[in-house]
């Protein structure tokens, strides 16, 4: 129902999006995943008519929003990365103007305050003042403001950032009920990978303004059938070893964090026995060695060489 | 826009140092400027005082004498005559004009000094007075003749006003008036002593036209202060709606409201509008406290507050204006910087050019004119005008000042505003 063609967007010279062409079916739920400033949120921003793309066109149901944005923003609930609302106002109070402006009013303009806010799970807490929530909390009333007007489609960005695991677990249950239960559109935007394993049936991985892959979980996941992952856990970094180990030449990829070592290499390559000679040479400490089946997370890291988060 | 206007108030509401700003301070301010310069402000009905020449060309005791032989000889009964001498005595309408202008409310207003043609005419000439009052030879006899006894073709008195003091002349005017009127009320005494009332237009002394007892009020420092400040605070309202304009684009609430498809202009528009409710609302709570806490103004007068609320109003709208500009500047460079300038130094300017501070007379004439073009000075202007009871029609120039500013602000506001919402 929706889809974007060859998106384009340059801010003074520095190109943030380039030539992202993306789709959305009616019903699906689909992921946009990337790293910092990939070029995520500013798509969404052309998606959401609130940006003008460069060049590049955004189609609903095959006509253009450019020139007519009206129909696209009744039908569509924004969900921004940062948490828009005002905070000297109550739960409340908030919700009631964001109805408004939609030209909700009486009985319904209430009935959709109260949807909204047991659909987050804030009802009994709506007479209080934004600014006083946690975290998670005004997050919540940040998903509940877009969807005061019943929306088919909705976009979030990365609606999860900063939360305690209670709120982001709740978050992503109502995502998914959404989903599932009410048939709404869904295109969901995070770093967290594992977050977009469990809601999303498609994903688009951007990277540099570019959608560098995209397909099913699974079809990502075949990228990486040919190879596997070892994860060797560390007391603490030794970037002498790390290097030694980056200059095997079966070895496709390596990250180092602070915990460990991640490596990438190709299904059935017999390098532990190496690994721990080098070990020895760096007089470093393994605790613990672990051969994984690939992740999204490692087929970002292959497609891109870099950790989704540092 | 009435859900803009509520969502702002409530906003505003929320936000204790704003309030604090824009009602709490205008009240300190003006019990500490009108209780540390009440002294200053009695002595400033110098800011209206004047010095007028009066070439008296009119001999009263000649008049009343040649009105008594006229009498004398008009076959008249002597009782009758007898009394409408006593009346001419009483009435006679140069030894009033002379009470009136050197009455104790009026002597600190105007000063008048009699001299001849040649030295009242050169006196006009250099500033040093603004009008000159000519009492014009057999005054007393022409205007006695036509108020007692109904005969002659009355008395004038001639005025010549300087343009280079339009207010100070006007209320001299206004104290003429008062004469006339206060003349033909005697004479109607008088004629009604003598059993014989003719319409008072007939024995009216001709001078001007409009009959208004208006009386020129001296203005108290709480008055003065009361609107200084309130012209003054009233521009802040603007700066801090364009300060909640910011934080909305800050805080992308201003992106949830063009996602709801709302244009931009509604925006713009429901800012105007809440700056201008704001402003009026302000204006109505300092001047209602202050004279409840001051005394400032006698709340029970009925005639007095709608013209104080019509010129409220007006620079409320453009306030409103000057809102939608600094949100349009605003929102242009997504920098509230012009705002943090404006509410820090450009008010302060305002208020002094404008003066909330200090009245402007004493000023140098460019200043006064400087002052009297921004929209805090303009009505501080036609409040006073309002206050001395002056002529209704002098409120418009200053009114139709603010008006033009109101319609300039907007018209570039519109120019200025980012039309798609996006910087
Ligand atoms: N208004 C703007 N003006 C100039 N550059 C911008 C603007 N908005 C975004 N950019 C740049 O465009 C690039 C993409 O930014 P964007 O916010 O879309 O990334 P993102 O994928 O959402 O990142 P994050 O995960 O941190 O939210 C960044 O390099 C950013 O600096
Ligand atoms: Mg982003």
């Amino acid at each position: 129902m929706l889809e974007t063609e060859e998106l384009k967007k340059v801010f003074k010279g520095k190109t943030a999006v380039e030539g992202a062409s993306l789709y959305l079916d009616k019903g699906e739920s689909v992921g946009l995943l990337g790293p910092n400033g990939a070029g995520k949120s500013t798509t969404i921003s052309m998606i959401s008519t609130l940006l003008k793309p460069t060049s590049g066109d955004v189609r609903l149901n095959g006509k253009s929003i450019i020139k007519n944005p009206s129909e696209m923003r009744r039908i569509l609930g924004v969900v921004p990365q940062e948490i828009a609302l005002y905070g000297e106002l109550t739960a409340y109070e908030n919700l009631k103007f964001f109805g408004r402006i939609y030209g909700l009013s009486g009985k319904a303009l209430e009935g959709a305050i109260q949807r909204s806010l047991e659909l987050v799970g804030l009802a009994e807490r709506q007479k209080e003042i934004v600014k006083t929530y946690s975290g998670g909390m005004k997050r919540r009333i940040n998903i509940a403001a877009a969807m005061m007007h019943e929306p088919e489609i909705i976009i979030m960005d990365e609606p999860t950032v900063g939360i305690d695991p209670q709120s982001r677990s709740h978050i992503l249950e109502m995502v998914r009920q959404l989903n599932h239960e009410k048939g709404l559109t869904v295109l969901y935007t995070s770093h967290y990978m594992e977050e977009v394993e469990r809601l999303c049936d498609r994903v688009y991985i951007m990277d540099h303004g570019k959608i560098i892959a995209s397909g099913t979980k699974e079809e990502l996941k075949s990228i990486l059938s040919s190879e596997e992952t070892v994860w060797i856990e560390l007391d603490r970094p030794y970037p002498a070893f790390f290097k030694d180990l980056q200059s095997f030449k079966v070895i496709k990829q390596a990250v180092e964090t602070e915990k460990g070592i991640k490596l990438i290499l190709p299904k059935g390559s017999r390098i532990l026995g190496e690994v721990f000679q080098a070990s020895e040479r760096h007089q470093v400490e393994i605790i613990n060695v672990n051969v994984q089946k690939p992740s999204l997370e490692d087929v970002f890291l292959h497609l891109t060489g870099r950790k989704l988060r540092d | 826009m009435y859900t803009f206007l509520k969502k702002d108030i409530l906003v505003l509401f929320r936000d204790r140092t704003e309030l604090a700003v824009l009602l709490a301070m205008p009240f300190i301010l003006i019990a500490i400027l009108g209780f540390a310069l009440s002294g200053l402000l009695s002595g400033n009905s110098e800011v209206l005082s004047m010095d007028v020449a009066i070439v008296q060309e009119d001999n009263e005791q000649l008049g009343l004498e040649q009105f008594a032989e006229e009498l004398n000889g008009s076959g008249i009964p002597a009782e009758a005559r007898s009394r409408i001498m006593a009346a001419a005595q009483e009435t006679s309408p140069s030894s009033i004009l002379q009470g009136i202008l050197t009455d104790e409310s009026l002597r600190e207003l105007v000063t008048a000094q009699e001299m001849d043609t040649a030295a009242a005419a050169e006196a006009l000439e250099e500033e040093e007075v603004v009008a000159i009052l000519t009492i014009p030879e057999n005054f007393t006899l022409n205007a006695l003749q036509k108020m007692l006894m109904d005969t002659g073709g009355g008395a004038e008195l001639e005025l010549m006003i300087a343009d280079h003091a339009a207010t100070q002349s006007e209320v001299f005017t206004d104290i003429l008036e008062e004469f006339v009127w206060s003349l033909n009320f005697e004479s109607a005494i008088a004629q009604a002593a003598n059993g014989e009332a003719p319409a008072p237009e007939e024995t009216s002394v001709q001078f001007g036209g409009v009959e208004s007892v208006s009386a020129v009020q001296p203005i108290s420092s709480f008055q003065y202060y009361t609107i200084g400040m309130a012209v003054m605070f009233a521009l802040f309202v603007g700066a801090t709606i364009s300060g909640i304009a910011f934080v909305e684009k800050q805080q992308f609430v201003l992106n949830r409201i063009l996602l709801s498809d709302q244009h931009p202009f509604v925006y713009l528009g429901a800012k105007a509008i809440s700056a201008a409710t704001v402003t009026f609302l302000q204006f109505c709570i300092l001047f209602f406290f202050s004279s409840l806490l001051f005394g400032a103004f006698d709340l029970t007068n009925w005639s007095f507050w709608p013209g104080m609320l019509l010129i409220g109003f007006t620079l409320a709208i453009c306030v409103g204006a000057l809102a939608a500009f600094l949100t349009a500047l605003t929102m242009r460079f997504n920098n509230d910087s012009i705002t943090t300038v404006f509410a820090g130094g450009v008010v302060t300017i305002f208020a002094f050019l404008g003066g909330s501070f200090t009245p402007t007379e004493g000023m140098p004439d460019s200043i006064q004119k400087l002052g009297g073009w921004t929209p805090n000075g303009a009505s501080l202007n036609a409040f006073l005008i309002w206050l001395q009871n002056l002529e209704i029609v002098l409120l418009w120039e200053p009114l139709s000042r603010v008006l033009l500013l109101t319609i300039v602000l907007l018209i570039l506001s519109l120019l200025i505003f980012p039309r798609k919402g996006e910087a």
